[in-house]
């Protein structure tokens, strides 16, 4: 019993990982720019069929092409800062909103349109491995997954504390205003923020890629967990993000082992409301009224 | 918005008169029953738009889960249908009140939270609402879901031979959502609407309860949704949690809005107008089997609109009839509606 | 039958003169790390113009906020024509007869000048008709009838001003508070302003005012409460405050405090 327990706490934290790198970029955009990027997860949906292309065309390793998809969303997220969300900046909740929700469908159904809705998957040699610890077992790829993912929070982390950009950055999220005084250009500070924030998204595609199949609407599912993580661990905290989204891999996880299958959705959405009614700010809101 | 100078113009009567007396005549003229089902689809998602627009037009509460209460709708008349005999024009109303009532706790929750957030928990609920109903295969047929029972020519049990009915009742309905939406916005309730929409927290400090305003809206928003809900399984004879439940019914309603004129009368009509013809232009075009090219072209439509003209279409149309036909009054007062 | 937006001309024998409108007590409020308001109590008679001023940071919009109901406050009472206010909601507050103007006007941008006051009128009335009467009083008062039309965005600041004013004043409120009215306005824009407020006190409205343009301040205020750091440092009449050697300290630093301390300025 404790050993079921405890491989669905693990199971909970490898996937945790992936949730994480998703929802850390949703929380970075909307702290530094303020607003949400609704279409995140298909940018996951981008990097996972970038990987496999990579891998089925010329046989890299998936693990390999976030040397290619990291960079690769890195400028289309400064492209799309550029062109689109600056344009929509100054206007308001509701077309900063549909802009990117409308992106999101656009991604979503122009893949559907050139590559099918079929199921997109990579074999690796180390797909079906597995680590045994003790009577746990550890998928490989899941494992190489988390720990790239905690790396890439933790280079993240470092970013934003220890250079100037990402001081720049993060003043930029806490006031706008005062950080233009003090000479930080806002358009390169967001251009960098949704960077990197689709490029964490990007790197998301990739390590699924090894465990996980691609097809077009494979984004909806990761937003949803990053959407209820960056509200569960406040919006615009980074860290908050990182944690939330532990959480909830690891509840998920636990619902699906003993609730059911498809209880996982459940799970999420239960969490999502719990948040909003007994905690709104989340888990690290300071503000209140 | 003063409806001191807002007064209908002897002009705008005119016009709406025969657009009124063409509606009613299409079906009469028009005997293609791929180009009446278009109408009747235009007419559904008008007034679903419509019933939208009350709330993310005027309030500016951005629902992206309207879906909950179509889906309700079809399923109350649908479940009274079969499992009680109950005909669908009682069940239309049934359906209207059981998604009020669905509205107040989904309203309770979701209004903690602004803008994006708000959004979010509003996809969510109807995402919950399409889980719970693939799970109950006792009261509601689960994943599968169910056909209705053919009645053959049955009036009283909302189902007719041939396709006029179903048009006619489609152009009740969008009359109604569109007198409902006239009513509110000549009444107090549609300053206090615009002024939530605009500014919650200025609204608040002049006296407007804030969230109770966002609560009688939703109320009537969700009621007109729910109708359109069982006008649709009336009219396809099928329903099961994923067409009841539908994202796609959620974004559409948000769509047309948008695209057409947020927050005014005709927007939502327009922008259907213009999505849905798009949509069957292509369908023909390209014949069908072409999943996603409907969304892509609605999704590229939008993000134009938004780029280029934020407050919908409504507002052009508008600018360039007055081009062409030179009016008898400076209609300065309305400025403000069409953005 | 007269419909007023504004207060009728008050018969003094119907009141005891000294009936407060306002009771402020020990009020506090922290944000964070940071106590805005500290222990805050001032009281304000019916009918008086009371000035709430003191360096930026002070706490004084904070107190507004605190009082109309925007933050909850940590502790302390509010009472207003007998009624606690701590607890409610800023609509409740507004139909108990406390109207406010922000800082940063804040107009509703899609609806004309006269719809954005008819929203304010709605409060005691739903009746359109009677609403759009009211607005219009008050849309003279405050001196933007011409510009009844336009739509709410197209003002200028200075007449986002005048509207927020008369859509406060559409609610037929007995306490208004106003949030640096004067600022960024040029001298006879000042007059003007200062004249406004001087017939809204004449008809028997208590006034209390955030400002930092002193001649204004003279001009209406009978009272002024200062704060700094979120605190009451001095209380009293114009003219008491202006020779006040705290208050003095408080805007201009301690190398400024007259007479008695030669030591030098601190920075």
């Amino acid at each position: 019993m404790l050993v079921t327990v405890a491989q669905a706490v693990v199971n909970g934290l490898l996937i945790g990982g992936i949730y994480a790198l998703v929802s850390i970029g949703v929380t970075l955009i909307f702290g530094v720019v303020k607003i949400v990027n609704f279409a995140q997860g298909e940018f996951v949906m981008i990097g996972m069929y970038i990987s496999f292309f990579l891998a089925t065309g010329l046989g890299i390793d998936p693990l390999l092409s976030l040397v290619v998809s990291m960079p690769a969303l890195f400028f289309l997220g400064v492209l799309l800062q550029h062109f689109l969300i600056r344009r929509v900046l100054a206007l308001g909740d509701m077309p900063q909103i549909f802009l990117t929700f409308a992106l999101s469908l656009l991604l979503m159904n122009a893949t559907l349109l050139l590559f099918t809705a079929n199921y997109r998957t990579v074999q690796t040699p180390y797909t079906e491995a597995a680590l045994h610890l003790g009577a746990l077992y550890l998928g490989v790829a899941k494992l190489i997954a988390f720990a790239v993912a905690m790396a890439l929070s933790g280079v993240l982390w470092v970013f934003l504390h220890a250079t100037d950009l990402g001081k720049a950055m993060r003043a930029a999220a806490q006031d706008r205003d005062v950080a233009m005084l003090m000479g930080v250009n806002p358009d390169r500070v967001f251009a960098v923020a949704v960077g990197v924030a689709l490029a964490l998204a990007g790197a998301a595609g990739s390590l699924l890629m090894p465990f996980y199949p691609a097809y077009p609407l494979v984004g909806q599912v990761f937003v949803l967990m990053a959407f209820v993580a960056v509200v569960l661990g406040t919006l615009g905290n980074v860290t908050g993000a990182l944690i939330a989204s532990l959480m909830m891999g690891v509840a998920e996880s636990l619902g699906i082992q003993f609730v059911g299958a498809d209880s996982g959705l459940i799970v999420v959405f239960l969490m999502l409301l719990l948040t909003l009614a007994f905690r709104p700010s989340g888990l690290f809101g300071g503000w209140t009224r | 918005m003063d409806p001191v100078t807002r007064r209908r113009s002897g002009r705008g009567g005119l016009w709406l008169a025969l657009l009124a007396a063409a509606a009613l005549a299409l079906p009469l003229v028009v005997s293609n029953r791929f180009a009446i089902d278009v109408f009747i689809r235009v007419l559904l998602f008008a007034f679903i738009g419509v019933a939208w627009n009350l709330m993310g037009g005027y309030a500016k509460q951005l629902s992206l889960g309207h879906a909950a209460y179509f889906g309700l709708g079809a399923y109350t008349s649908t479940i009274l249908l079969i499992r009680f005999g109950v005909s669908p024009w009682i069940g239309i109303v049934a359906g209207g009140v059981v998604a009020m009532a669905a509205s107040l706790p989904i309203g309770a929750l979701c209004f903690r939270l602004r803008g994006p957030y708000f959004a979010i928990a509003t996809i969510a609920t109807a995402q919950v609402l399409m889980l719970v109903f693939l799970k109950l295969r006792d009261l509601a047929w689960g994943a599968e879901g169910t056909t209705l029972p053919n009645l053959g020519n049955a009036p009283l049990m909302m189902q007719f031979d041939g396709k006029a009915p179903y048009y006619y009742i489609a152009l009740a309905l969008l009359a109604i959502g569109l007198a409902v939406t006239y009513g509110i916005e000549r009444s107090w309730m549609g300053y206090y609407l615009i002024a939530v929409g605009e500014d919650e927290d200025a609204a608040e400090a002049i006296g407007v309860n804030a969230l109770r305003v966002k609560r009688q809206i939703y109320l009537i928003s969700a009621f007109l949704t729910a109708l359109a809900g069982t006008f649709y399984v009336q009219y396809i004879y099928f329903i099961d949690p994923n067409t009841a439940f539908s994202f796609n019914v959620s974004v559409e309603a948000a769509l047309v809005s948008i695209v057409g004129g947020i927050g005014t009368l005709w927007g939502p009509v327009v922008g259907t107008v213009l999505l849905e013809a798009s949509s069957a232009l292509l369908q023909s075009w390209l014949g069908g089997g072409h999943g996603g090219v409907q969304l892509t072209v609605y999704s590229l439509i939008l993000i134009a609109v938004i780029l280029w003209r934020p407050t919908g279409l409504i507002g052009v149309l508008a600018s360039a009839y007055a081009r062409v036909v030179p009016a008898g009054r400076a209609q300065a007062g309305e400025a403000p509606r069409d953005g | 039958m007269r419909a007023l937006s504004l207060p009728a001309e008050r018969k003094p024998a119907k009141r005891p003169a000294m009936a407060e409108a306002l009771v402020v007590r020990n009020l506090s409020k922290r944000f964070g790390g940071l106590r805005a308001v500290r222990d805050l109590s001032f009281s304000v008679d019916e009918g008086e113009t009371v000035a709430l001023i003191g360096p930026n940071g002070a706490g004084k919009t904070t107190s507004f906020n605190l009082i109309t109901g925007y933050h909850r406050c940590d502790a302390g009472s509010v009472v207003a024509f007998g009624r606690e206010l701590v607890g409610l909601r800023p609509y409740d507050i507004c139909a108990h007869g406390l109207a406010r103007t922000f800082q940063v006007a804040r107009p509703f941008g899609k609806m004309t000048v006269l719809a954005n006051v008819m929203t304010g009128a709605l409060l005691r009335d739903k009746t359109l008709a009677l609403a759009r009467e009211k607005a219009r009083e008050a849309i003279s008062f405050v001196g933007l009838s011409a510009r009844e039309h336009v739509p709410a965005r197209d003002l200028t600041t200075i007449d986002q001003r005048r509207l927020e004013m008369a859509r406060a004043l559409a609610t037929a409120p007995r306490l208004l508070l106003l949030d640096e009215v004067m600022a960024g306005l040029n001298p006879a824009e000042i007059d003007q302003a200062v004249a406004l407020v001087g017939r809204l006190s004449e008809r028997g409205l208590t006034i209390v005012i955030v400002e930092h343009v002193m001649r204004a301040i003279m001009a209406v205020a009978r009272r002024l409460v200062v704060l700094d750091h979120g605190q009451k440092i001095a209380e009293g009449s114009p003219a008491e405050i202006v020779a006040n050697e705290e208050v003095i300290r408080a805007y201009l630093g301690t190398g400024y405090a007259p007479a008695a301390s030669p030591g030098g300025a601190r920075c």
